[in-house]
């Protein structure tokens, strides 16, 4: 079975025939072959399928894409303007907030979320909200410093 | 700035942090098929039948693949022992063993398909426990008769002993008996570590294409694009030309992809299927496809009441799993080290590598040392606490020493061992012998402190070959088999080839593994890849400096050594106006036909040991890192939490410290992982908690609230600018530098068994408590 | 993961009419549950029927009366950040906020988390607590009933087929209300709990006139104890009772003798922090 949505993503206003049991990121990688969300545990653990849904983060791989219906999605794909990296990105590169990469975008799409949410979070809630976003390399403290830089920046 | 020893920023970090960097699963071919397998449930049992009918028929199934289609092929595959077939054929041999596979034009349909596919087994005995294993009478896991193409390992593997001892190592030192009739005292304790995760972010995935019959090609995150090249040529019965291994960007991997896994059947599949097939394995796949080996140590020592070690007899043994993969290697691995990084007089060392009825293992960081270094650093608290010493002032005293020779016979160079051990106990604020005696308590909470040092090798013998080619341009491209699995390597080898030339890093790009294109590599495994490739590349990147040079010296009428290379190019030495541009000694060396400098070095280090006596060079260079660690215990409910952790390598020479910062940080918080909680649960050889849901990895609420990475560098005159490893170096330690701690806090209370469970933590106070009312 | 179909209702009505229909038809609302369950292939429903497109779902109200009513739909962030619930029920938002990660956090809904019966949850424990009700609507009508009538089990509760959770009601506290969530884990942070403990101390002006201790995420249902007229004597023993009345599920987190002696000591400190709150 098919549902035609109507969904925002990056920017863009899409018209797409999703399949009952697509998720949203079956939807972005397969259908949208946007590449730069990835894959991990598909269970909600790992965070790295996190992109924004109306300004909010959640793990694309257990959204059903037929609930994206109406929605804004922002995926990693987004940030970068006319070559510009967001001041999120900026900030991972300049703490080296990386290894793999792997969780790199979820990572970065979760701290846009925190951002939003939150625009001054201490270090305890820097870790309350980010923990569910897992970094096997150990990038932790590169990715509390790059917040740290950004907050720390007059906005 | 010299490009070595900074911080330079990481060469993929953009692409990294854009999102377009792509990895195995982001690539799609045209006409591009999806794979699913159908596993094993049984542990152990006889393959009776297979059959795949129904699945065939499935409207979108292009190709299902049993054992009837590996017909001649070269069936059996393997690092050092060549013992997994592509598919089971006689029989499985551990819950997860492929049986047959599927591909589809969706990857539900590949789904339902293996559904349809009935299989009949008929169950054998099994046999789980690693001892028990090795036991005479145990269930006999392979019967066929293996061939090895390791030839290092010929004589130390059982094979055909019967039995599941796959491999035994022996290394000793003096003699036994005239070492324990001499000590003061003599412990003796057993160790328990179990299996865990690697945890790669990114499951194991491949892409393979047949574009002839006589090629294929592979797209595969896998840390061993030559090796895998070999396997697969093997295999397939075709020249190694013939198969095209390439690396895209790969989520992290610390061992786990360093062999074929999933790209046999993967290639099986396409060349049945004559299309592309992708096969991304789910998380629970992962779980059943590669692991940490498990390890149960027996360890006996004997110290004089000074703390002086006199003897020490270990023996270890390694959980392989159904495979062998590269284990009998890993073995040998923990097997030297298995009595510490201390000097001990008269030592034997017995390592068993042991098939049994869980999913293969293979090496992760660290290989066998975390198993051993569980028990010996232990093992060296308990002396401590015995002896009333302090537990750094015992091990400094037995350390091993600059020109020591080691159990291999071998003399150590670049042991900057003790320094790593003092930098790390000064980093948590250690005090000495009061360590032992006044912990801080505050209601429940008990704080106590532990160390631990380690010693590692890298494999040995091994090469590493790399080319350096140099654009008319002035960039410069190094072409190498070496992976970026996330540690920076892309990065460090253009510092390298960027120092050597005189030029900015960015000027020079490195290449992913593309085995069309890249040389030789033995693998980018055991903290090797800095030393040896970088070795490569530095001097591919000298010969290129030697012919700019001499171009240079032709045109400017001068001699070689007047001359000095940098990123405008060739100058006189004092005299910067007399100077060509790198376009001008192209010009030179080639007239108007453009072209480019080629430079190339296939580095070798040669070395290995007498499988017999265990004795000769077992490593290029030996890495030494040490951990500190304090933590607090609630001894009500036995959760413990890290306050302050401090992890010293010495790493030769940084090329990048921050990068050797990152590889710290990682290794710590797998290490931290595996000492509170990581631990893969069977029963009757039946995953208990295969999934992430389960069995679960730090977070960022798990990382300690203090972490720090120091290094020490004790440049190793072989080593490129005196570099060794670092990616390795600090697992081994965290452990039981944790351990210790909390044997600390809890007043000497020792738990033996991984992970420190607040379970196992509260029923070894409630056991200590009986001890004690009983004493009474 | 295996194909099923998405019916999609605008109304109450029409989603139970849909799901009267047979043994292979469900009810999915953040799917955080139940879609593992699909891709893991522990369950294959033919036919989900979509709570989420449900008109005006999901809205937390507290009426005169005190009574707070949150529709199933609400999501775990939507309890844990609403006004509503941060005012009168700072322990529900507390154990909200302890649920799983942000992500799941944004999907999974209240009525979800009850309905999957799942023991080793954050939500069930705290609701019993605060002696909350499920209403419940099926083709034949709606019913109200306790919370902790309702869990069964794991993975049990008294759902008929064809029959949704639509709000979850805490009835209006008489006086105030201290209360403390003790989440426990044994390993990572992001771990489900190894128990939940929550401590309630009941304030008649200054006086406390009732303490409650509820046990969740170790047996399979909430275990609750009251206990009229406190004295900040009893509370241990109260930890104590609690500890030898739960039945508790081991696992890999620990046996059920490591279990008890969790609750007893979660138990007691849930209730001291409670209390030296409420009567400092
Ligand atoms: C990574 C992860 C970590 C987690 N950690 C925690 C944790 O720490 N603490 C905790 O408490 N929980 C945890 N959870 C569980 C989580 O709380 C539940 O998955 C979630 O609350 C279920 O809600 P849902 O809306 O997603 O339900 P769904 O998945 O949509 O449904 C769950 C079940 O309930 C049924 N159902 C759904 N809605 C209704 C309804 N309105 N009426 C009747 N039946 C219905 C479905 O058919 C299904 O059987 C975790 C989950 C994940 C994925
Ligand atoms: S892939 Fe979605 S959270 Fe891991
Ligand atoms: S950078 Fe590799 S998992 Fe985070």
């Amino acid at each position: 079975m098919r549902h035609l949505i109507t969904a925002t993503v990056n920017g863009r206003e899409r018209e797409l025939s999703v399949k009952s049991s697509q998720t949203l990121l079956d939807v972005l990688r397969d259908d949208l072959r946007l590449k730069g969300t990835h894959e991990g545990c598909s269970v909600g653990v790992c965070g790295s399928c996190t992109v924004l849904v109306d300004g909010k983060p959640v793990s694309s791989c257990l959204m059903l894409a037929s609930n994206a219906e109406g929605r804004d999605v922002l995926t990693i794909e987004s940030l970068a303007r006319d070559g510009n990296l967001d001041p999120v990105q900026q900030a991972f590169l300049d703490r080296q907030a990386f290894q793999c990469g792997f969780c790199t975008p979820g990572m970065i799409m979760a701290v846009k979320g925190l951002l939003n949410e939150n625009p001054k979070p201490d270090e305890a809630e820097v870790r309350d909200y980010l923990s569910g976003n897992i970094c096997r390399c150990g990038t932790y403290v590169e990715v509390m410093a790059a917040i740290e830089d950004l907050t720390a920046k007059p906005q | 700035m010299s490009a070595v020893g900074s911080d330079v920023p990481r060469v993929d970090g953009n692409a990294k942090v854009s999102g377009s960097a792509q990895y195995t699963a982001d690539i799609e071919l045209p006409g591009m098929l999806h794979a699913r397998a159908l596993r094993s449930p049984h542990p152990h049992a006889k393959l009776v039948s297979v059959d795949v009918s129904k699945a065939a028929a499935l409207p979108g199934v292009i190709a299902v693949v049993t054992r009837d289609d590996l017909e001649g092929l070269n069936p059996y595959y393997g690092a050092v022992v060549e013992d997994q077939p592509v598919l089971a054929i006689e029989r499985v041999r551990c819950v997860g063993d492929i049986v047959a596979a599927v591909a589809a034009e969706e990857r539900e349909i590949a789904e339902e398909a293996v559904e349809l596919i009935e299989v009949e087994y008929e169950p054998l005995p099994a046999v789980f426990d690693v001892v028990e294993a090795a036991a005479p009478g145990a269930p006999i896991i392979h019967e066929e008769r293996f061939e090895t193409q390791a030839a290092v390992f010929r004589e130390q593997l059982n094979l055909n002993a019967g039995g599941n001892v796959c491999s035994v190592f022996r290394a000793a030192d003096g003699d036994m008996d005239a070492g324990f009739a001499d000590a003061d005292e003599i412990f003796e304790n057993t160790y328990r570590m179990p299996p865990v995760q690697h945890g790669h972010i990114e499951p194991h995935v491949a892409t393979a294409v047949w574009e002839s019959p006589n090629r294929l090609v592979v797209h595969t995150p896998c840390q061993n694009a030559v090796g895998l090249q070999e396997q697969l040529a093997r295999i397939f019965d075709l020249p190694e030309s013939g198969v095209r291994v390439v690396v895209p960007f790969v989520g992290g991997g610390y061992g786990g992809k360093t062999h074929a896994r999933l790209e046999p059947v993967t290639a099986l599949l396409a060349r049945k299927a004559g299309r592309p097939v992708q096969w991304v394995l789910t998380r629970e796949e992962v779980f059943l496809t590669g692991r940490r080996y498990g390890g149960f140590v027996r360890m006996k020592t004997g110290f004089k009441r000074d703390g002086t070690l006199v003897a020490r007899e270990v023996e270890v043994f390694y959980d392989l799993g159904a495979y062998a993969l590269s284990g009998p290697a890993n073995a040998k691995t923990g097997s030297y080290v298995a009595s510490g990084p201390y000097r001990v007089p008269n030592r034997r060392l017995t390592t068993y590598a042991v098939y049994t009825n869980l999913p293969p293992a293979g090496p992760y960081r660290g290989v066998g040392v975390p198993h051993v270094a569980w028990a010996y650093e232990s093992e060296m608290d308990r002396i401590a606490r015995h002896l009333g010493m302090d537990p750094l002032e015992l091990r400094l005293k037995n350390l091993l020493q600059e020109g020591d020779i080691f159990v291999t016979g071998e003399s150590l160079v670049s042991v900057g061992i003790s320094d790593c051990l003092r930098q790390a106990a000064t980093g948590i604020g250690w005090r000495g012998r009061e360590e032992q005696a006044d912990n801080a308590s505050e209601g429940s909470l008990r704080r106590g402190k532990g160390l631990a040092v380690i010693m590692k090798s890298t494999t040995t013998p091994t090469a590493s070959a790399a080319s350096v080619r140099l654009n008319s341009d002035g960039s410069v491209m190094l072409l190498t088999s070496s992976t970026e699995i996330g540690q920076g390597v892309r990065t460090c080898l253009a510092q390298i080839v960027a120092e050597r030339l005189g030029f900015p890093v960015e000027r020079v790009t490195v290449s992913a593994p593309d085995t069309d294109v890249t040389p030789y590599d033995k693998s980018t495994s055991s903290s090797r890849t800095t030393f040896h490739m970088g070795n490569a590349a530095l001097r591919a990147a000298e010969e290129v400096r030697e012919q700019l040079l001499e171009a240079g010296a032709q045109a400017l009428e001068v001699d070689k050594a007047d001359l000095e290379l940098g990123a405008g190019g060739v100058s006189v030495r004092g005299v910067p106006d007399r100077s060509l541009t790198i376009p001008q000694l192209l010009r030179v060396k080639y007239g108007d036909s453009v072209g480019s400098i080629f430079g190339s070095c296939n580095f070798q280090v040669k070395g290995g040991l007498d499988p017999k006596t265990g004795k000769g060079k077992a490593a290029a260079f030996w890495f030494f890192s040490a951990c500190a660690a304090e933590v607090e215990v609630d001894v009500e409910t036995g959760k413990v939490r890290v306050l302050d952790i401090a992890t010293s390598v010495d790493v030769g020479k940084a090329i990048n410290p921050l990068q050797c910062w990152l590889q710290n940080e990682g290794s710590m918080l797998e290490a931290l992982g595996a000492a509170f909680f990581e631990e893969m649960v069977f029963e009757q050889g039946q995953p208990v908690n295969g999934t992430l849901l389960e069995y679960m990895l730090p977070s960022m609420e798990d990382h300690p609230e203090r972490f720090q990475s120091l290094l020490v560098e004790t440049p190793h005159p072989d080593g490129p600018f005196g570099a060794k490893g670092a990616g390795e170096a600090v697992i081994p330690a965290v452990a039981p530098a944790i351990g210790n701690a909390v044997a600390n806090a809890l007043g000497g209370v020792n738990i033996t068994e991984l992970p420190l469970r607040p379970d196992r933590i509260v029923a070894a106070l409630a056991e200590r408590e009986a001890g004690v009312s009983g004493e009474k | 993961m295996r194909n099923f179909d998405l019916l999609e209702p605008k109304t109450v009505t029409e989603a139970c009419r849909m799901l009267d229909d047979g043994e292979d038809v469900r009810p999915v609302s953040g799917g955080t549950a139940l879609l593992i369950l699909v891709k893991q292939g522990l369950l294959r429903p033919r036919t989900l029927v979509n709570l989420k497109k449900l008109e005006g779902a999901n809205a937390i109200t507290r009426d005169e009366a005190g009574a707070v009513r949150i529709e199933a739909m609400a999501t775990i962030h939507q309890v844990e950040t609403s006004p509503v619930v941060r005012e009168h029920l700072p322990v529900l938002a507390a154990a909200c906020h302890q649920v799983a990660n942000i992500r799941i956090r944004h999907l999974a809904t209240i009525g979800g988390n009850l309905a999957h019966g799942d023991h080793q949850s954050d939500p069930p424990g705290v609701l019993v607590a605060l002696d909350a009700e499920v209403e419940l609507s099926g083709t034949r009508g709606t019913r109200a009933m306790k919370l902790a009538d309702f869990l069964l089990g794991t993975y049990e509760t008294a759902l008929e087929p064809g029959e949704m959770v639509t709000a979850v009601t805490v009835p209006p506290v008489r006086g105030r209300l201290v209360s403390d969530y003790l989440k426990f884990t044994t390993g990572s942070s992001e771990e489900r709990p190894c128990a939940g403990i929550t401590a309630l101390v009941r304030l008649e002006g200054d006086r406390p006139v009732e303490a409650r201790l509820a046990v969740g995420a170790v047996a399979a249902r909430p275990l609750l104890l009251c206990e009229t007229d406190p004295t900040e004597g009893a509370l241990p023993r109260m930890a104590e009772r609690a500890s030898e009345e739960i039945d508790p599920i081991p696992d890999l987190r620990g046996s059920a003798e490591y279990k008890r002696h969790l609750v007893r000591v979660l138990g007691r400190r849930a209730l001291a922090a409670a209390w030296k709150e409420a009567c400092p």
